[in-house]
């Protein structure tokens, strides 16, 4: 239902326009396919969160199939991988992961996404180029 | 939801993804890809190849490029390894000229390819095979055995051993591991102690012992003490040896040894002794004509106490090695004399030719007749053996016999030297001649006979007339067998040795130049020569090896006082007396010749003629101040005052010195005369305003008389005049102290250490200041200063380590001292009386002595060792300190300088200063 409703980039130069355009708010960007099982949970939930989010984060989803040009460039391997942009920079974020570039699983809690995305938020705001999640998102913490 | 309009607009063509906005990748994991900069290569690529075909152009190609175009999945370059990147140009702008050289590049690549292609081939095969073959591949190498594998079984894989841990690393800790002790039981130690006293000593305890230790709950403590006693009476019962009858019969004096050699037997010994039975009865066995396994065997049984065994098997090995005359000889020692004659006579049956077989058969015989006839039959069989001989001639009693037995023995062995000298020695001195004559004949390369011609001139008492050496010298480099020089020395010592000093001369004078080139090492060479000879004790011979250098090098006053010296050391008085007056004759120039004779002959108490030679010593050096200086000292000494005080007006005017000056002034104040030495010193420092000794005397007058501020001034202005000399700094120094004002010697230290840095005695005399006025404290950080300007300091390090420290932390700080400082008097006499206070005196006593011989001119450290043993020390090692005192003569020492040179009293020899020094010392 999700990917349907929130606005797909559809080639290089949207993805650009999309990053470069917003000048006050995160852009939150889903590279996957639509077809995706894991896809399909996660644009669920971005779309519940998008209008909650609005005033300081927009979200976009990409297809990497239609849209290749980034897939080496941001290593978008995984079926599902989420990035923050603010002001064209990259916004990173230590998730415990061990990979502080992207979100790369499905994170079905709708506060927690909020969460993140207001944290990452304030830190672009303060000029941080790296934030720390609220939460520790490490394999350990699982069980 | 917010839509932005540039959704709905269409992309620009060939966009690049990411330029624009000048996107940068990165790298989270090089294993995933290699790290991006911006929009890949590829992309960039395309967009070229998309915006060149919309301008209608063909694509620019690079060659082989089109060829491996795969399909959409570009995705392989990830896996590429990111050290060793390729195409690291392909950014670059490509145009039509790149493209055409790299088509005409291509087309020369494959031309060079096609030439000579079946050949080049064929090579790199066989290139291939050659270094395969050079460098085999481990699997290669074993690839049989690796066959052999596949018919193991899985036990035998699984019972392949372990691999030990042989790595050093762990060593210790292994052998830690395997040395673990564990405390033994009281139990075992008393069933120990059980068991040995059952067998040895008789004992009522111990029985009942054991039944109380059966519970094993309870220790009886009495009786592990009652068997402790038990082992100390058993072990000297033992060394006692006999204790039945209760009488000690131990000898006080081969207690320790023979307790050191009452040892037992221990199990390990019994083992080594059965291993070694085992290993030599196969020797013998497998090799029964070998004589030592046989002797072996046989002195193996002798330590393991089987005398039988040891006897029957060396007569086994008798048989079996009949030609062997050590197994002979060994069976000889294992058996008693009765059998030994038996076994000899079989002996030499076997060998007869063996000398010491004989030699052995003569020796068993106890009568002389006996032995004589053992002898000549020996000689008859061996007619040419010198041992043989020797011996017989030893047996003769009478000295007619024995001539007629060794004139035969020349007659058979003429080149044996020992029997020709042994016949000379016997005969009358013409025959002896005659002999001596014949043995030269007979031997013409034998330095021997030519020495014994010559000490049978001497005992003639012709030596004089006849010059045998001489011939000798001749004689022996005709047929080439002169010896080396150093080998004559030896013969001359012998000589001496056995009373024949003319022959030595005779030796030394016509050897000793001889070979040697005539250049000046001769000198040294022959100085080493004395000198070892008279270390070896050998005086005359080294007397004889001067008088011939100093015939050779008549004007050398080194050589001249080295005479003189083994003379006076080891000489009588006349030789030195006469030696010397040839000295100062060869050498009228060397006033130390002069001051020695002039010395020596007063102290013979020969006054008038010390002044005779102190007079001819002036003629021959005119205004030479230590002669002038020692004619004033010898009248002084014997107290003609006035002849001295002329003397010494003659010298100031002859020949004025500062140091005749400086004796002048000490001479009056000697004699009490403060006026006239008042006026000499003043009357010197117009001359020598340099003069620091001056200065130091003129202000020690004033301070003798109490008139501090004339020498106070005295020192002040000699501090100005000699800023370098640090006794006057330290005479005002103690001068304003001795006023009291405190203050004013500090400056003046102060001063001093500006003029003259680093000097410890200065820094030494500020703690001292300090330490006398109380001030611990004070001290302390003023000796730490000065510890580090002159580390190296051995008064500095011993007086902080005696005053400033704790006596507990003493030892260390002198552990440490030593090491920094080396060798130095003052702290090892500072050690040794630690080790005096700590009551160890033995080795107080050794670091005393180690310090004399550092420095043994230090009268401080005499001082201190005579107050030493004055305390502890035996008769004899004072005399013999003392004894070395007067030899050496100390001049030196911080008190003893003080001492000696006070001007009040007046010591006549070193031991008077001592025992005054000793009284000094705190």
């Amino acid at each position: 239902m999700g990917s349907v409703v929130l606005p797909h980039l559809k080639t290089g130069w949207h993805v650009d326009q999309a990053i470069m355009s917003e000048d006050d708010r995160l852009v939150v960007i889903r590279f996957g396919r639509d077809w995706d099982p894991d896809c399909m949970r996660q644009d669920e939930i971005l779309y519940r969160i998008a209008d909650k989010v609005k005033n300081f984060a927009v979200v976009y989803l990409c297809d990497i199939d239609e849209v290749p040009d980034f897939n080496k460039m941001y290593e978008l391997y995984d079926p599902l991988t989420i990035m923050f942009f603010f002001r064209n920079k990259h916004m990173m974020c230590d998730f415990g992961t061990g990979n502080n570039n992207k979100m790369n699983w499905v994170l079905e809690d709708k506060q927690e996404l909020i969460d993140i995305i207001e944290t990452i938020y304030k830190g672009a705001r303060k000029g941080r180029g790296l934030v720390v999640s609220p939460k520790d998102y490490s394999t350990r913490y699982r069980y | 939801m917010m839509k932005r309009n540039f959704l709905d607009e269409p992309a620009p063509a060939n966009y690049v993804a990411g330029l624009g906005r000048g996107a940068t990748g990165f790298t989270t994991r090089s294993d995933i890809g290699p790290a991006r900069e911006g929009p890949s290569e590829e992309a960039i690529k395309a967009a070229l190849a998309r915006r060149a075909e919309a301008l209608g152009q063909a694509p620019p190609t690079a060659y082989g490029a089109d060829k491996k175009k795969d399909d959409d999945d570009d995705d392989d370059d990830r896996f590429q390894d990111p050290e060793n990147e390729v195409g690291l140009f392909a950014g670059g702008a490509y145009d039509e000229d790149d493209d055409e050289a790299d088509r005409i590049y291509q087309g020369v690549d494959e031309k060079m390819e096609k030439r000579r292609k079946s050949r080049r081939e064929a090579r790199e095969k066989a290139e291939r095979e050659e270094y395969e073959r050079k460098n085999p591949k481990i699997q290669h190498q074993f690839a049989d055995l690796k066959r052999g594998l596949e018919t193991l079984t899985d036990d035998d894989w699984a019972s392949l051993p372990e691999v030990g841990d042989l790595t050093g690393r762990n060593r210790r800790a292994r052998q830690a591991m395997r040395q673990k002790f564990y405390p033994t039981p009281d139990s075992v130690l008393v069933n120990a102690a059980g068991s040995q006293f059952e067998t040895s000593v008789q004992d009522e305890g111990t029985a009942t012992a054991s039944a109380d230790t059966a519970d094993g709950t309870m220790t009886n403590f009495v009786d592990i003490g009652k068997a402790k006693t038990k082992v100390l009476e058993a072990r000297l019962d033992r060394s006692g040896g006999d204790s039945v009858t209760g009488a000690t019969n131990i000898d006080p004096k081969g207690y320790l040894t023979s307790l050191n050699r009452s040892t037992t037997q221990t199990a390990e010994q019994v083992g080594d002794i059965k291993r070694v039975r085992e290993l030599l009865q196969s020797v013998i066995k497998t090799n029964p004509k070998h004589g030592p396994g046989w002797i072996a065997a046989a002195r193996l049984e002798e330590v393991a106490g089987k005398m039988v065994q040891a006897r029957s098997l060396i007569a086994q090995g008798c048989e079996h090695c009949p030609k062997n005359e050590d197994v002979w000889l060994e069976a000889m020692r294992l058996n008693d004399p009765a059998n030994a004659k038996i076994i000899v006579a079989d002996a030499v049956r076997h060998n007869p030719k063996s000398v010491k077989l004989w030699v052995e058969a003569m020796e068993l015989e106890t009568e002389l007749r006996a032995k004589k006839r053992v002898l000549r039959k020996a000689l008859d069989i061996i007619p040419h053996s010198v041992v043989l001989w020797k011996e017989a001639v030893k047996l003769e009693e009478d000295p007619a016999d024995a001539k007629i037995l060794l004139a035969r023995a020349v007659e058979l062995v003429p080149l044996s030297i020992e029997l020709w000298l042994a016949l000379a020695r016997l005969e009358t001195f013409e025959n002896a001649q005659a002999v001596l004559n014949k043995a030269r004949k007979a031997v013409p390369t034998s330095p021997e006979i030519w020495i014994a011609a010559a000490r049978l001139q001497e005992q003639q008492g012709n030596a004089n007339k006849v010059n045998v050496m001489k011939r000798a010298v001749q004689a022996l480099a005709r047929v080439e067998a002169m010896p080396t020089r150093e080998d004559w020395i030896k013969e001359a010592e012998i000589c001496e040795e056995e009373g024949a000093t003319e022959t030595c001369q005779a030796i030394i004078r016509e050897t000793l130049g001889w070979q040697l080139e005539e250049d000046d090492d001769r000198k040294k060479i022959w100085m080493d020569d004395a000198e070892a000879s008279t270390s070896r004790g050998k005086y005359e011979t080294a007397r004889a090896i001067y008088a011939y250098a100093l015939r050779v090098f008549l004007v050398k006053k080194s050589i001249w006082r080295a005479a003189a010296d083994l003379e006076k050391n080891h000489g009588t008085k006349e030789a030195l007396w006469n030696v010397l007056e040839k000295a100062v004759e060869a050498c009228p120039q060397s006033e130390v010749l002069w001051m020695m004779l002039a010395k020596e002959k007063w102290q013979a108490g020969d006054i008038d003629g010390a002044r005779i030679v102190l007079g001819k010593a002036f003629n021959q050096n005119p205004n030479n101040e230590d002669i002038w200086l020692a004619a004033v000292k010898l009248e002084a000494e014997n107290t003609q005052h006035a002849a001295a005080r002329d003397l010494l007006a003659t010298a100031r005017r002859e020949a004025g010195t500062d140091r005749v000056w400086i004796k002048s002034v000490a001479f009056e104040r000697q004699q009490g005369n403060t006026d006239a030495a008042l006026d000499l010193v003043n009357h010197g420092l117009q001359l020598y305003p340099k003069a620091d000794k001056l200065w130091m005397m003129k202000g020690q007058i004033y301070e003798a008389d109490g008139r501090l501020p004339p020498a106070r001034e005295a020192y002040n202005t000699g501090t100005k005049a000699c800023p370098t000399s640090v006794p006057l700094w330290l005479l005002l120094s103690r001068l304003e102290e001795q006023a009291g004002v405190l203050v004013r010697a500090r400056s003046v230290l102060d001063r001093a250490r500006l003029a003259v840095p680093k000097s410890a005695q200065l820094w030494c005399e500020s703690v001292r200041v300090e330490r006398r006025a109380n001030n611990t404290s004070q001290a302390k950080t003023l000796m730490a200063k000065a510890l580090q300007e002159c580390p190296h300091s051995g008064l500095l390090w011993a007086e902080s380590i005696w005053y400033l420290e704790q006596r507990t932390h003493r030892r260390p700080r002198l552990v440490e001292a030593i090491e920094k400082v080396g060798n130095d008097p003052i702290l090892y006499v500072a050690v040794a009386r630690n080790f005096w206070v700590e009551r160890k005196l033995p080795k107080a006593i050794s670091w005393f002595e180690k310090a004399i011989l550092v420095d043994p001119d230090y009268g401080d450290t005499w001082a201190w060792y005579w107050k030493f043993l004055s305390m502890h020390g035996t008769e004899e090692k004072r005399g013999d300190v003392l004894n070395k005192l007067s030899i050496t003569e100390p001049r030196h020492g911080e008190v003893w300088q003080r001492v000696a040179k006070h001007p009040g009293a007046r010591y006549r020899n070193p031991e008077e200063i001592l025992e005054a020094v000793v009284k000094e010392l705190e």
